[in-house]
């Protein structure tokens, strides 16, 4: 009986999924042009489409740098499997900007205008932390800020510059939900 | 990670079957974030051959009182326990125990169950397999225990048996306060387990068949107010050095209930019976709840390095039944008040006063 | 500000600010190669062993795998100072250290083969404490420092490197003190700056001898001369200078992933790639040196320091590359701080087996002085002096001299800090906060304020050459040749901003070469705080040289001398007649005019950076809290301000002031294995627990260049910790000489742990 049950449940040969609009079909398999189960959503973004934007640092779910919009929430795609992502909307840092214009989100732009970052390895994480932050409270407390960029891992400390950036446009209505 | 089956379940009974086929060889997958620390570091002996997804099972994410008890299903993100109006109002500990978890990027994905199973974070049992090989241990079934003699500032001050790992789990202190029962699935039959006795020495009750299905609480109806404290060297991302949660309802100032619950001081959440005890019928002030605290500790038996946990703890302990907030138990007066959390003063200074510019070296 | 500039002392946009914010920006591990192997390192599960045999038939039948190498197999390179480590040695010194190398077509491959490699050991005795490994009879880890105590001195330093601080009458000074403290302290938590992009390499190696490396490094033209040593000076090196995701003085000690990249592609003929794991990062990459000192010193009521003397000893691990370095100018920068006639301190650096210390930003000085100011912290506490009216008294005044790294005496013709540090302690509140040693400065119920100061600087801001071209364009653009990596300091722009203010020419009319040493001339790279005032000047010079070119080219074409001329946006003008002008096109299609530039090595000025902290520490807990941060500096003229406060705001960062507070590398004294190599267990500074950090900054213009500006950046993190310690001994009423001040260490002071430990082993 119980076999029989379990044969109603094959591994998946396929997963799609959104990335920045667009959609993406893999096959799931051990070829080199395949994904395989074991793989994260960062290595599929970063090594299968080439979107080297989300970055690695502990690869280990405890530093933020990987971090990606799912369904608009953030969440640590070095902690995520690719194949686990079948019908979900992924967006990453080459996403914010206006697809159509190019102009970058007014986040990306206050970064810049508030030299918010330093060596900008975490930048990209930090950013998609406040996007999602800004997507759910469009108008936070610094509390808030703080509170939605506390797992996001800086060395050189640009905390500080980060968050001038992020309440420069917080509750400016500039900020489009992604 | 290394390769493995990969399976969706889309009812539990698929999970559970799929864990009977492997044999103890296959994994539940939710929200991943403890899973893919073990795997990814490749720290126990076995490698598991099959991942089950069980995110893919519909109906086990909710929050709802019904026939006396609060169900939250296995499945409910850490994220909506925290924000839940109805636990905010009146499950506040466990709303706070959520909250407390890791980062937000995490909490969107970690699950109530999840947090329950995660395993311990004891840093020779986790020591990753690619700097030289994982360390042997007891909790391995390979080794002795060497945190026993080496670095045991953050294992259990009680309790420990061949394994001091503390527990880790935030929500099992909110949990065990409640006096809550895991509801798990098996093969063949479903049971109960309460979160107080789930945690052992060297792992938890589950069997590698079996799935958390259900959370369950007996409802609170009488007001009482509730608190967690979690002390950590930093507010996000840190584990528990000790946590303590406590509920106390008072009847003309005297104490009519008192429950006490302990995290990280031992293998599992730890209910501290004698100082509820004590406070029963007695005012709780300042005496009484240090009284508490010391009580609370009783039974501890440090090791060499983590006895100062038993002060934290019995000071969180009285803080927690005296409803202070564990940061900020009196605001020191202060001349200054940054109204900026950071500024850059570029200040004027005399003109150049003049010095040589030849370089000016010489030996000695 | 003295003077008005275009751009100079402007906030202008970092020049790389777009790729950053949209992930353009293309770091090591995010270019793409073909036919690009994976590579991966077997590390040993021992601290001190013996190769007897391994046996990698099994890992190069799995498919996917191109080669394995292990010590037999590869050319008898070395590095370290002195030269006597061996790339890949039959001997393994510390849990982590290497014992084979893997190329495969996927890091995982790489990865599982490792674990087909099977090695026997012959275990060793390891050490893992300095005074322990220096005793008679302890494990040696190299036949050629017995002892276990490193060759004193650097070459790089040359002849007379600076190994120790002797001069005066250390036993006439002592007669001349009115107090004497003495003790040992340390500061030997050996934390890590972890920046967020781990150590990496990517090699592709021709036939018969050159190799080219991408690399990730703040000095990607070292790496070239730094490799070609370790190569046995047969190999050519390119470098190709990636952006670099961090680095803090770290990843110039990346000669191991570099020179595994090149065996690996060496035996394969294909592009390799090794990126450390973070763990590896952690675990076996670089440490700050551990830092002991027993020390004594004599001081008059007034604050003067009438002699020093003791021992200071350095942990470097399993092998020195930069240690000596370090204590060379560790040993500078201790004068600096102190002006004394009489000192006695000697020096060394000793090896144990743990992974390896070295570079790091705050370079020996931060080490140095985390021990040495808790002495003099004793001292002043007998003569109740305020620490502030110390350091300004103490601190290096114009005229004043010191030995610096190379062992010659220069003398000081900087600026007097004294007005910076004044400006910072009014900011800060010293004088009304400061209620005497060991006094909090506030109390209420269980909690108790305490405050501290640091204090922390070197004379190394014009250490080293550097070399640039600028070439100016007919279409009126500046190129600027200089082989500088971007590794967040904004110095790419900053040199810009100086070419495009010597030229005139707005920002966005400048640029520069890529960090490949191929097309570049020399750079040392920044280090020591040297960017503003050594590359600057001669980024600088060679814009000047090039203007000065440009205006002879076209002087006879306006009929005017040269220095009759001005150029503006690319106009070429006269002076006094505006009017009569032509455009840099004027020197034809067919023609470019490139200056060159070259800054030669000046220890004669010095920079200081001073913090002030404040700190609330619970007595109950144990836990301290970090309030605020004063930080207060003076240096010269502001070339970018922004990127003048990240640089300010990085004290807390990279193993600076949290160094001792909650960073800490963790480390198994019996088992020789680091427990926290993971973003878990090692502590960082989190958004939730901000500070408030004010940032006072003089521009009193000084002698350096023609913006008469000095570099601070890399001493932000130093001042810190020492006075984290200051601060929290203050406000419980009892020293804490150890970092970091952790709960157990605070409630250890305060008498506070209770009852007695189960005693180990059975239980």
């Amino acid at each position: 009986m119980v076999a029989a049950k379990v044969k109603s449940v094959f591994p998946a040969k396929r997963v799609s999924f959104h990335v920045n609009g667009t959609c993406v079909e893999l096959d799931i398999g051990s070829q080199p042009h395949q994904v395989e189960t074991s793989h994260t959503l960062a290595h599929t973004l970063r090594e299968t489409l080439g979107l080297t934007g989300t970055k690695v640092t502990c690869d280990n779910g405890a530093c933020g740098s990987c971090t990606v919009l799912m369904d608009g929430t953030a969440i640590l795609s070095c902690m995520t499997l690719t194949v686990e992502c079948h019908g979900r909307s992924i967006t990453t840092i080459e996403g914010l900007q206006d697809p159509d214009t190019g102009r970058l989100d007014p986040l990306q732009q206050s970064f810049i205008d508030h030299t918010a970052f330093q060596c900008g390895f975490c930048t990209p994480g930090m950013i998609l932390s406040a996007k999602a932050l800004l997507n759910e409270t469009p108008s936070p407390a610094e509390e808030e800020v703080k509170e939605a960029l506390s797992g996001n891992f800086c060395r050189c400390i640009s905390h500080y510059q980060v968050l001038r950036a992020v309440m420069a446009v917080a509750g400016s209505g500039e900020v489009k939900h992604v | 990670m290394r390769p493995f089956t990969h399976i969706n379940a889309r009812t539990i009974r698929q999970a559970v079957s799929a864990l009977a086929k492997f044999d103890g060889n296959a994994r539940l997958n939710a929200g991943g974030t403890d899973l893919f620390g073990i795997l990814k570091d490749e720290f126990l002996p076995a490698y598991p051959e099959a991942i089950v997804n069980i995110k893919t099972v519909t109906g086990l994410d909710y929050i709802r009182e019904d026939k006396g008890l609060l169900r939250i299903g296995a499945l409910t993100r850490l994220a909506d326990i925290a924000k839940s109006p109805l636990l905010r109002e009146r499950y506040g500990a466990l709303a706070e125990t959520a909250h407390a978890v890791a980062s937000p990027q995490i909490r969107n994905v970690a699950t109530l169950a999840g947090n329950l199973c995660q395993d311990v974070r004891c840093c020779y049992y986790r020591y990753p397999h690619h700097i030289g090989g994982p360390i042997a241990c007891a909790r391995k079934g390979n080794g002795p225990c060497l945190a026993v003699k080496g670095d045991n500032r953050n294992h259990a001050v009680m309790g420990g048996r061949r394994c001091f790992a503390a527990c880790p789990s935030d929500t099992a202190v909110a949990l065990t306060l409640y006096d809550a029962q895991l509801l798990a699935v098996g093969p063949t039959a479903e049971r109960r387990i309460a979160v107080r006795d789930f945690y052992t020495p060297l792992g938890n009750q589950l069997n590698n068949d079996e799935m958390v299905k259900e959370i369950q609480i007996p409802v609170i109806t009488e007001p009482a107010q509730q608190s967690f404290l979690k002390f950590t060297l930093r507010k996000p991302i840190d584990f528990a050095i000790v946590s303590v949660a406590a509920l106390v309802a008072t009847k003309d100032g005297i104490c009519a209930e008192a429950r006490i619950a302990l995290g990280a001081v031992a293998p599992g959440a730890v209910r501290a019976v004698t100082a509820e005890e004590f406070l029963r019928g007695r005012a709780i002030n300042d005496e009484t709840a240090a009284q508490a605290g010391v009580l609370a500790l009783a039974d501890a038996r440090p090791l060499s390095r983590n006895a100062y946990k038993i002060q934290i703890a019995q000071t969180l302990v009285a803080r927690a039944l005296l409803g202070q907030d564990s940061a900020t138990v009196v605001n020191v007066s202060h001349a200054y008040d940054p109204t900026e959390l950071s500024t850059f003063h570029r200040c004027s200074s005399p003109a150049s006063q003049g010095y040589a510019t030849v370089v000016d070296s010489e030996h000695r | 500000m003295s003077e008005e500039y275009r751009f100079i002392g402007k906030s202008t946009r970092r020049k790389d600010a777009t790729e950053i914010v949209t992930g353009a920006t293309r770091y090591l591990n995010d270019i793409k190669f073909t036919d690009l192997l994976h590579g991966k390192v077997l590390r040993s599960p021992h601290p001190h062993a013996i190769i007897k045999r391994i046996d990698s038939s099994r890992a190069e039948q799995l498919p996917g795998v191109k080669a394995v190498l292990a010590w037999e197999d590869v050319p008898d390179w070395k590095a370290g100072t002195p030269r006597i480590l061996r790339v890949l040695d039959r001997k393994v010194r510390f849990v982590g250290d290497v014992v084979a190398l893997v190329a495969a077509t996927s890091e995982e491959i790489a990865r599982q083969a490792c674990g087909l490699i099977d090695v026997e050991y012959e275990i060793l005795p390891a050490v893992f404490d300095m005074e322990e490994a220096m005793k008679p009879g302890a494990p040696q880890l190299y036949d050629e420092l017995p002892g276990n105590i490193v060759t004193p001195g650097t070459p790089a330093f040359g002849p007379h490197s600076l190994k120790e601080v002797v001069m005066g009458d250390v036993e006439q000074g002592f007669r001349e003190a009115d107090v004497i403290s003495e003790g040992t302290f340390g500061y030997e938590n050996i934390p890590n700056p972890i920046p967020p992009e781990p150590p990496g390499a990517v090699a592709l190696w021709e036939e018969p001898n050159r190799v080219t490396l991408w690399v990730s490094n703040q000095a990607s033209y070292l790496d070239k001369i730094l490799m070609f040593h370790v190569f046995g000076k047969k190999v050519e090196v390119r470098t190709h200078g990636m952006a670099c995701g961090g680095s803090f003085g770290t990843k110039i000690m990346s000669w191991p992933v570099q020179t595994y990249a090149t065996l690996l592609s060496k035996a394969t003929g294909r592009p390799v790639k090794v990126v450390f794991s973070k763990e590896e990062h952690i675990a076996a990459f670089v440490l700050r040196p551990g830092s002991r000192m027993q020390a004594k010193v004599g001081m008059k009521r007034d604050g003067t320091v009438t002699a020093v003397s003791g021992r200071w000893l350095v942990d470097t691990g399993y092998y020195s590359s930069t240690t000596q370095a370090q204590v060379a100018v560790g040993c500078g920068e201790i004068q600096l701080m102190t002006r004394c006639a009489n000192w006695d301190l000697k020096t060394d650096i000793v090896c144990t087996n743990r992974n390896a210390s070295g570079c790091v930003r705050g370079f020996g000085g931060q080490e140095l002085k985390c021990s040495f100011i808790p002495l003099l912290c004793q001292a002043m506490e007998q003569i109740n002096l305020d620490p502030v009216e110390f350091i300004k008294k103490n601190y290096v005044k114009p005229g004043d001299g010191y030995f610096w790294r190379d062992g010659a005496w220069y003398t000081y013709r900087g600026v007097d800090y004294t007005d910076a540090i004044e400006r910072g302690a009014k900011l800060f509140g010293w004088k009304e906060k400061w209620q005497g040693w060991l006094k909090p400065s506030a109390v209420a119920g269980v909690k108790r304020r305490g405050i501290g100061v640091g204090v922390h600087g070197n004379a190394d801001i014009g250490e080293d050459s550097s070399e640039a071209w600028v070439r100016l364009n007919p279409d009126g653009t500046a190129l600027l040749y200089s082989c500088i990596t971007e590794h967040g300091t904004g110095q790419r722009s900053n040199y810009l901003k100086m070419v495009a203010e010597v030229l005139q020419l707005p920002m966005e009319r400048v640029s520069i070469t890529p960090a490949d040493s191929l097309i570049n001339p020399f750079e040392y790279g920044p280090f020591g705080s040297r960017g503003t005032y050594a590359i600057g000047s001669a980024a600088i010079a060679a814009a000047e040289d090039a203007r000065r070119q440009i205006l002879e080219l076209v002087a006879p074409r306006l009929g005017v001398k040269a220095e009759e001329l001005e150029t503006v946006d690319g106009l070429i003008f006269v002076k006094d007649n505006p009017g009569k002008s032509i455009k840099w096109g004027a020197m034809g299609y067919d023609r470019t005019v490139m200056g060159y530039g070259r800054f030669d090595p000046d220890f004669t000025l010095a920079n200081c950076m001073t913090t002030f902290v404040e700190v609330e520490v619970d007595t109950e807990t144990g836990k301290v809290d970090l309030l605020r941060v004063v930080n207060t500096t003076d240096v010269g003229q502001i070339i970018d301000p922004p990127g003048l406060e990240g640089q300010l705001n990085g004290c807390l960062g990279s193993s600076g002031i949290d160094s001792a507070l909650f960073e800490e590398t963790t480390f198994d004294m019996t088992t020789g294995h680091i427990l926290n190599p993971n973003l878990i267990d090692y502590k960082w500074r989190t958004f939730s627990e901000l500070p408030s950090i004010d940032n006072v900054v003089l521009e009193t213009p000084v002698a350096s260049h023609r913006f008469k500006a000095i570099g601070v950046g890399e001493v932000a993190t130093s001042p810190g910790p020492m006075a984290i310690l200051m601060a929290v001994s203050n406000a419980i009423g009892v020293w804490l000489h150890e970092y970091p001040a952790t709960p157990e260490r605070v409630l250890k002071a305060l008498g506070k742990i209770p009852g007695k430990a189960r005693s180990g082993g059975a239980a």
